[in-house]
């Protein structure tokens, strides 16, 4: 089984590669791709399972069904792999896939293949693998009315407003844990980058710039995590207008860790509103300022601009916070697209 | 606590929980802060990890019956409520509680409830430069907290500073509020006397006084214990009869004095940093004080010096109280304020406290079979410092918080049972042996009723 689902993913992954070079060729637009795979997909369910995991695009419960918890202790509604054939679970995925950029796409497929890891350590725990991950729809896969895919389940909550040729990844959560596994014999850190880069940021400061980045405080979790939706709070640490050329780089080079899971063209459109908020953008962090390489950071961190939070939690659970960490990537002015959706 | 949390964890591991899903032996305190022009609002979210959800659901539900009803929701809420300390410019006001929310209780038990409260505080008219001090205590030993504060919606409010203690426990907002003063010159008046009212009330800081009393068994054992011979008179190495109302009286008065006088002192001193007392030796002293009063009760040890006594274990009470107080992190001012305030909550509830039980004592100890009650409950105090004093020392538990607190639980019904009790004894003086009293005891100094 477990054999077979890594096989259809990679499969599915060379698919994906595949139909991204054919639609190059065809000059498609990203939505264009992305409806006719949700409509592939789904022509290949059955009635009861379309009705299942098709919603009203304005259901706000639905919007907010995701979390960071296992989906055994929060249900997620829509329909999850492990319901599907191979057929529909290919089809699932090429959806998934289409509306991500290859980089989003396999921090997507780390996670969930992370989360198998910890099955096979727990016991084989059944309210741990990767096939329970959800798919739903809120609204008509449409090139021109306003829709949303979702797709999640254990620490990855990914919401995905399409509104025209614009797409928007917030809110999403990224997770991981074992944050650090190996897999055919390659180490995987499923957000790895996020912490090596933000360690880099926080290395390019000098004396002065990280007293004010580093925070006198603790922070065991995320403060916008789920069910926090339209929050902004107060910004604190490091204003980038005090950061020289090559910090404000690396800055938007971590930023682009989760503007970038979107497809290219929409990561494109979302980095450059960031790059013209970055004087107004803060970072802040809170926690041990050291980290061995190849390693996870322990410290929290986060990113705040007009238009955006990012938050860095590691996780005490499981007694080595470097393993375990919970992430959270918003935009406060357009959850679920809204700026873009109400008039 | 914490080996009731050890307990709670292994429990959990040998159900096989799965830990590594969701938060274990913290409880999450998360504020959000909202301030608006003339009220500010916040919005908390509580979560108990598995293992400390034990404890937490237990202090719901207040009467034990695996239901957490609308009422005790409530009253946990109201309880939040009270141990929060919020001052704005100083003057420390009351939040009021707009909402709560509360998860289904299985799921607070796996660790994934989260329990909502909304509250707001009115904001009197200030000067342009404000200043929000928002502390959390509640369930202080187990919690982590997240302080956080909205962007204003009000274009005339600017956030300037931010400070916290490491925890977060403490949290301070300074920002300005632009066209402040704009008031009408009545209005202005009136909330300046409001504004003043508020800051000689010290009604929080005086109800956590009244609160670490009531709900602190181990300073209510000690002084309970110690007031139980004090209607008698020592006859050598035993207790006599009723030594008259009047010695009696006076006797309480002399004992509740002197403790408030000790636990004055060392509040004083280790509030301001004068002295610094390590809190796990005081915690087993405090045990031994209850032994010693216990023991006094059965036969006397120090009579006629039970106000000594109660100064001196008065000294140590309040280095425990002071304890709390220090964990408010405030300024020294505010520090000399909040002593006064929280003296004055302690003596409120000691005083609730005498005045519950003295009527009994003193109708009761008429009679013979007061010694009953008394070695009854001195025997019970006993008990229960010892078991304190084994927990403090070992670090182990025996559960006695859980038994003392049950009957505490209990408390005004069990006063109010023994008044009804000693009322029907002392009207019915033939039912039992009033007149004991003054065959047994012939000096001339005791006076009669």
């Amino acid at each position: 089984m477990n054999v077979f689902l890594m096989k259809t993913i990679r499969g599915v992954g060379a698919l994906a590669l595949i139909c991204s070079s054919v639609t190059a060729a065809t000059a498609q637009t990203a939505t264009s791709r992305i409806v006719s795979a949700a409509n592939t997909f789904l022509s290949t369910l059955n009635e009861k399972q379309r009705q299942g995991m098709v919603f009203a695009f304005d259901d706000e419960k639905q919007r907010a069904n995701w979390s960071n918890f296992p989906t055994s202790f929060v249900p997620r509604a829509g329909v999850s792999l492990k319901e599907l054939n191979a057929a529909q679970r290919s089809a699932a995925l090429v959806l998934v896939s289409s509306a991500l950029s290859r980089r989003g796409f396999e921090k997507v497929e780390q996670i969930m293949e992370g989360d198998e890891v910890n099955k096979v350590k727990e016991g084989n725990n059944p309210i741990f693998g990767k096939d329970l991950y959800f798919i739903s729809i809120l609204g008509k896969p449409s090139e021109k009315d306003p829709w949303i895919l979702q797709f999640g389940g254990h620490h990855l909550a990914l919401n995905i407003t399409i509104a025209g040729e614009r797409g928007v990844l917030t809110p999403t959560l990224t997770g991981a844990q074992p944050a650090i596994y190996t897999s055919n014999g390659k180490t995987v850190r499923p957000l790895g980058q996020e912490s090596d880069k933000a360690f880099a940021l926080l290395n390019a400061l000098d004396e002065n710039q990280r007293k004010q980045a580093i925070l006198s405080y603790r922070l065991a979790d995320l403060v916008l995590g789920p069910g926090q939706d339209g929050k902004t709070i107060q910004p604190e640490g490091l204003k980038a207008s005090a950061m020289n050329d090559r910090q404000r780089a690396i800055l938007l080079d971590l930023v682009s860790e989760w503007a970038g899971i979107i497809h290219e063209s929409a990561a494109a459109a979302r980095m450059a509103e960031l790059k013209a908020d970055i004087t107004e953008t803060w970072f802040a962090w809170s926690g041990p300022t050291t980290a061995a390489s190849g390693t996870n950071i322990t410290a929290y961190y986060r990113i705040q601009g007009p238009h955006l939070v990012i938050e860095y939690a590691p996780q005490r659970l499981g007694g080595d916070p470097s393993m375990h960490v919970h992430t959270m990537y918003r935009d406060p002015t357009n959850d679920y697209g809204r700026r873009l959706t109400t008039k | 606590m914490n080996t009731k949390l050890v307990a709670a964890a292994a429990l959990v591991l040998f159900l096989g929980a799965p830990a590594s899903a969701h938060r274990l032996d913290e409880y999450l305190q998360a504020t959000i802060i909202s301030v608006e022009k003339d009220h500010v609002q916040a919005f908390m979210r509580l979560i108990p990890g598995v293992a400390a959800s034990s404890v937490v659901i237990a202090s719901i539900d207040s009467n034990g019956d695996g239901v957490i009803s609308e009422a005790e929701q409530r009253a946990y809420a109201e309880r939040v409520l009270g141990d929060l300390l919020l001052t704005v410019d100083g003057n420390s006001l009351r939040p009021k509680l707009v909402s709560v929310n509360f998860p289904e209780t299985q799921e607070m038990k796996e660790g994934l409830g989260e329990i909502r409260i909304e509250f707001t505080v009115d904001l009197v008219s200030g000067g342009p430069e404000r200043r929000i001090v928002f502390e959390n205590h509640h369930q202080n030993e187990i919690s982590v907290y997240l302080a956080n504060c909205l962007v204003p919606r009000d274009p005339n409010i600017r956030i300037l500073a931010q400070n916290r203690n490491e925890r977060q426990s403490f949290y301070q907002l300074d920002y300005t509020q632009a066209g402040s003063s704009s008031e009408p010159a009545s209005l202005k008046g009136w909330s300046a006397i409001r504004g003043w009212v508020g800051a000689v009330g010290f009604a929080s800081i005086f109800r956590l006084g009244m609160r670490h009393i009531a709900e602190g068994t181990d300073h209510l054992l000690f002084l309970l214990a110690l007031l139980l011979p004090a209607p008698l008179l020592a006859l050598g190495s035993r207790w006599a009869g009723f030594a008259g109302v009047r010695h009696s009286l006076f006797q309480i008065l002399r004992v509740v004095t002197a403790f408030t006088v000790g636990h004055s002192i060392t509040l004083a001193l280790a509030a301001l940093g004068l002295v610094r007392v390590p809190s796990r030796p005081i915690e087993v002293l405090i045990a031994v004080s209850i032994l010693v009063s216990a023991t006094h009760a059965i036969r006397p040890l120090f009579p006629g010096r039970e106000a000594a006594i109660a100064a001196f274990f008065g000294l140590i009470h309040g280095s425990a109280f002071a304890t709390t107080l220090g964990e408010l992190g405030l300024s020294r001012w505010e520090r000399v304020a909040s002593i006064l305030g929280f003296n004055l909550g302690i003596e409120t509830m000691q005083l609730i406290v005498v005045a519950a039980t003295l009527p009994s004592l003193v109708l009761l100890s008429h009679m013979r079979s007061y010694w009953g009650l008394r070695i009854g409950v001195a025997l019970f105090a006993g008990c229960a410092s010892v078991g304190w004093i084994v927990e403090r020392l070992l670090n182990v538990h025996c559960s006695v918080d859980v038994i003392v607190d049950g009957v505490a639980h209990h408390a005004v019904w069990i006063a109010g049972v023994l008044f009804l009790i000693s009322l029907v004894c002392w009207w019915l003086p033939n039912v039992l042996d009033k007149q004991a009293t003054t065959e047994q005891l012939s000096p001339p100094t005791l006076k009669r009723i």
